[in-house]
């Protein structure tokens, strides 16, 4: 599950770990949360919509959609879509829903999990990997919540069935693993360690990584401002750069003494465009978190 | 084309409200807006949700949520800049509230039923959507209540412009049209609203729908529901008060992004829905700006000699491209949307203070491009 801060490269980081998935032979399942489908065109593939729809070798991705989702939950406990249409498509029973959001987001949790779980008729696992691309931050907390949240208020009944379900996956380290994406500046990195110890207090998901994007490099040292210094404007330029080279290597210090997993740094990448090529790369340097994850297949 | 549209919108509107993606500088651009209202001698108040703790330091604010307070003068003294009038600010508390909606539109016995109903502690403390509707119920709240001649209201992050816009319409909805009721009490209500329900008696689709959700739980949901349904009036008159609020021609939108190009197809829907639910965005501020290296740098830099000038250029060539990719997105933005766009550069430290939101305002209030 991955989440952090809005505008880190959340998704990008998503499509990346799902495509080092498939790079080492492990069927890979991308799952949007309600989202304007992102990762696909990011992969250079065309949007997928709510259904399973296979990208490339060994990589498969959905966008989960509240509607669709409540549907197919619905179904699986009344069996008839005669009946579902009655009753869930009524106007009355339509609004009701909308007003309770928890119950959109247990559904979209309840999908996820359920590709988690999924087998085929041998009874083996389809997915070795489902790679959840999360809500930002602020609303990450209560998606992952939601399973407890349900168990601390509905009385027993099939949804509190569900929720209790879900949370034993979510909170099995030989299962799930929440990987948090940070930017090297204050903000970003404040709210991931914030993130990390709500998500350890109040849902106990396990962290399994830490993801430092858009890292900087040192490349001028003192010698080298010195020769500048007949070059006000080259030296200003070079004193940018060594300036997000230290706030890169401040958030990676910080982010490694208090988040409590393994951080892994994904180097700046300049290009006008954002697509498939940019995202091989970041790939390639989150090749050590796919590789240290845990099998359950 | 070159219209000061902002400067314009502090001077004549009542109501900002900026929305955008998360981690664009949303706050930033609130808190600048009402600066800039405040040294122009227009009182004004910036309500902020969850602000950096440097810029609330800045702005004096502390954690208490929801109060509201003005910015001090030794504040103002010290970032060696004198309002022309007022400037308050309020961190929005999401608990504080709901409950604060509830005590006001309940009664004293009604009130103790619902802060003890299970279902309204999750809905006010940690379910989502619940923040998008809040915060323009305090707005609403802000704007009949206090009088203040200019409110800036930050909004929460949102995952789905929608729920955002569609807030009021959310809660309007579910109490306009007899649903709340129809949960209440099931057995007495049946005759009269088994009509509507496509033919179907309602205690079918009731035991239909209990047993997806568990008989229990509709019970309880019903509770809370009925303890809500009598504030009925109450709730509809402010979510009726909020949708006009958010239409009216004293208000506008300010759409806050960066010029990264995965950002701009929410913004170019956000900006579309908007106008399509009849409300105003004044403008587009695009934000943290990167600006081209000129061609003098690059001269300067091919007289260096070794690793040095191998280090320069690369350095040069980077900010280029940052550069060109920005202006990439600036020129889509200007194709498929009409509203002017404020270009703010990439200011070289976050911004903390006051000194820095004045700085900010100044490129917030120059020429809009067309």
């Amino acid at each position: 599950m991955v989440s952090g801060k809005g505008g880190v490269g959340k998704s990008a980081t998503a499509a990346a770990l799902a495509l080092a998935s498939a790079r080492r032979g492990r069927r890979t399942l991308i799952c949007e949360v309600n989202a304007d489908e992102r990762i696909p065109p990011l992969l250079g593939h065309a949007p997928v919509g709510p259904e399973v729809t296979r990208l490339e070798e060994h990589l498969w991705s959905v966008n989960l959609r509240p509607a669709e989702a409540m549907k197919e939950y619905v179904l699986m406990t009344l069996k008839l879509e005669a009946l579902y249409r009655a009753v869930f498509e009524n106007r009355l029973v339509r609004s009701f829903l909308r007003f309770i959001p928890s119950i959109q987001e247990l559904v979209l949790l309840g999908k996820a999990t359920w590709h988690v779980r999924e087998t085929d008729d041998r009874g083996r696992h389809v997915w070795d990997t489902v790679v959840l691309d999360g809500p930002a931050t602020g609303h990450f907390v209560s998606f992952v919540s939601v399973p407890q949240v349900l168990m601390d208020t509905v009385p027993p009944g099939p949804i509190r069935r569900d929720a209790e379900i879900m949370r034993g996956l979510l909170v099995d380290p030989a299962i799930t693993g929440a990987v948090l994406v940070a930017l090297p500046e204050e903000l970003p990195v404040t709210e991931t360690l914030e993130l990390a110890t709500s998500l350890r207090e109040r849902v106990s998901l396990p962290l399994v990584g830490g993801v430092l994007n858009t890292w900087v490099s040192e490349r001028f040292d003192a010698g080298m401002f010195e020769q500048l210094s007949e070059w006000p404007r080259l030296k200003e330029l070079a004193r940018a750069q060594h300036a997000a080279a230290e706030r890169s290597r401040w958030a990676l210090d910080k982010l490694q003494g208090h988040l409590g997993a393994p951080v892994h740094k994904v180097p700046r990448i300049y290009s006008e465009q954002f697509g498939r090529e940019q995202i091989e790369r970041m790939s390639r340097a989150l090749e050590p978190l796919v590789a240290g994850s845990a099998d359950h297949g | 084309m070159g219209e000061r549209v902002l400067e314009e919108a502090l001077r004549t509107l009542e109501v900002l409200v900026c929305v955008g993606p998360g981690g664009v500088g949303k706050t930033t651009v609130s808190a600048s807006l009402a600066l800039q209202s405040a040294i122009a001698g227009r009182e004004a108040m910036v309500c902020t949700i969850d602000p950096a703790r440097r810029l609330a330091n800045a702005l004096g604010l502390e954690e208490f949520g929801n109060v509201e307070m003005t910015i001090p003068q030794e504040v103002w003294s010290g970032a060696d800049l004198s309002p022309g009038a007022p400037l308050h600010a309020m961190m929005l508390d999401m608990k504080r509230s709901w409950d604060d909606l509830i005590s006001r539109t309940a009664s004293e016995e009604l009130r103790e039923r619902i802060f003890a109903n299970r279902f309204y502690q999750a809905l006010s403390t940690v379910l989502a959507g619940s923040q998008e509707y809040i915060a323009m119920e305090k707005l609403w709240e802000l704007r009949n209540d206090r009088g203040y001649p200019l409110i800036v209201l930050d909004t929460p992050p949102t995952a789905h412009a929608l729920d955002f816009l569609d807030a009021p319409d959310r809660l309007l909805g579910f109490m306009g049209n007899d649903a709340a009721r129809f949960f209440l009490n099931p057995a007495a209500k049946a005759g009269r609203f088994g009509m509507k329900l496509a033919s179907l008696g309602t205690g079918f689709v009731l035991k239909q729908l209990s047993r997806v959700a568990g008989g229990q739980t509709l019970e309880e949901l019903g509770a809370f529901l009925s303890a809500l349904s009598s504030l009925n009036e109450g709730f509809n008159e402010r979510a009726r008060g909020v949708k006009a609020l958010l239409r009216h021609e004293k208000t506008g939108f300010v759409l806050v992004t960066t010029p990264a190009p995965e950002r701009l197809n929410e913004v170019i829907h956000f900006h579309d829905l908007l106008v399509q639910s009849d409300m105003r965005p004044v403008a587009i501020v695009v934000n943290r700006v990167h600006q081209a290296p000129d061609a003098e740098l690059s001269l300067q830099a091919a007289a260096l000699d070794g690793t040095l000038r191998e280090h320069v250029e690369a350095t040069i060539a980077e900010a280029r491209l940052l550069a060109d990719r920005d202006q990439l997105g600036i020129r889509r933005l200007q194709q498929e949307v009409k509203t002017p766009l404020i270009i703010v550069p990439r200011l070289p430290h976050d911004v903390h203070d006051l000194r820095g939101l004045a700085a900010t305002a100044e490129h917030l209030l120059t020429p809009a491009r067309g």
